[in-house]
């Protein structure tokens, strides 16, 4: 009798624990996208910047990055990007306080922030060394494709990238389809 | 004499959109920099949209580049792929209604495509071209 209670006794306490596992996970996942400080001047940069291309998730980039970002928007990447002076603070302020390092962030993003070398100051997102490492096995073809255009176009793979989650599962390459590693 | 002008100016100004004061704003200020300034032109308008110059990050471009050459067409930032709507009017309500927006637009695509600010006279031109198609 003890023999067959014994692996009975094993299987469910390791189901157990699969299950406080999997609650674990969903709670970083939920928390990595919903936590947001500021969150009524969210808004105000979703509009201001997604006139031209997604608005990233603040989560991506460290505090001193943003600051950066807010200070040369007459010269955006080659591009006047500036904004009314207002706003503009408004925007930083959401910025800098979901930034990557103002904050406890999870998942990638806080791959992404340990990733950057704490004596630089990176503009792109896609210039992170775990961005680049993610994506250092996708076919220059496909980014450079019409859909696609360039690595700052997240959304043309991602599809829920707009909710901050660029899961595997989500990712379709136009013109190819999913994407396993 | 001086109720009556008053009496008939009032409505005008309040029933006029936030596009028609601007473009008198631009028409004043046009008038001081430009002596033989006579009006805008949507023909001259046309021609600054529509006309490819060395622009952003040196490449020749247009505003019909990303805004095509139908005003009532949508459009594709063709540096980022966002879709722009269309610019008429006539397609798009909602289009010269916010005037901080039409102001930072002008701005920034002028800059864009001539590396410069236009002046009130080449502005006025280009709304005038846009309100009319």
């Amino acid at each position: 009798m003890k023999k067959i209670i014994l692996p009975i006794l094993i299987g469910a306490i390791g189901v157990t624990f699969a299950i406080a596992d999997s609650d674990k996970e969903s709670n970083i996942y939920a928390k990595k996208t919903l936590t947001k400080q500021n969150a009524k001047l969210e808004p105000l940069y979703k509009k201001e910047c997604s006139e031209c291309h997604m608005a990233y998730q603040p989560e991506f980039l460290p505090k001193r990055s943003w600051k950066k970002m807010m200070a040369t928007l007459s010269d955006h990447f080659g591009t006047d990007a500036t904004i009314d002076k207002e706003d503009s603070k408004k925007i930083l302020k959401y910025l800098s306080s979901n930034a990557a390092d103002s904050k406890r962030v999870y998942g990638d993003f806080r791959k992404f922030l340990k990733s950057i070398p704490k004596d630089k100051t990176v503009m792109k997102i896609s210039e992170i060394p775990y961005f680049k490492k993610e994506h250092r096995e996708i076919p220059k073809k496909f980014i450079a494709q019409k859909e696609v255009k360039s690595f700052s176009n997240c959304k043309a793979c991602h599809q829920k990238a707009d909710s901050g989650d660029y899961s595997e599962r989500d990712i379709n390459i136009p013109n190819y389809g999913r994407w396993d590693d | 004499m001086k109720k009556i002008i008053l009496v008939t100016v009032v409505p005008i100004f309040i029933s006029a959109a936030p596009i028609d004061g601007f473009l008198q704003q631009l028409e004043a200020q046009a008038k001081k920099e430009n002596l033989n300034f006579s009006g805008f032109s949507a023909k001259r308008g046309e021609q600054i949209f529509t006309s490819k110059h060395i622009g952003k990050r040196g490449k020749k471009i247009s505003c019909t580049s990303c805004h095509t050459g139908d005003l009532k067409a949508t459009g594709e930032n063709i540096f980022t792929g966002k879709k722009i709507k269309p610019l008429s009017p006539k397609a798009n309500p909602k289009r010269l209604q916010n005037l901080k927006k039409v102001k930072k637009w002008l701005r920034r695509n002028f800059k864009d495509v001539y590396k410069r600010e236009g002046t009130a006279q080449e502005k006025g031109d280009v709304l005038l071209y846009i309100l009319k198609n």
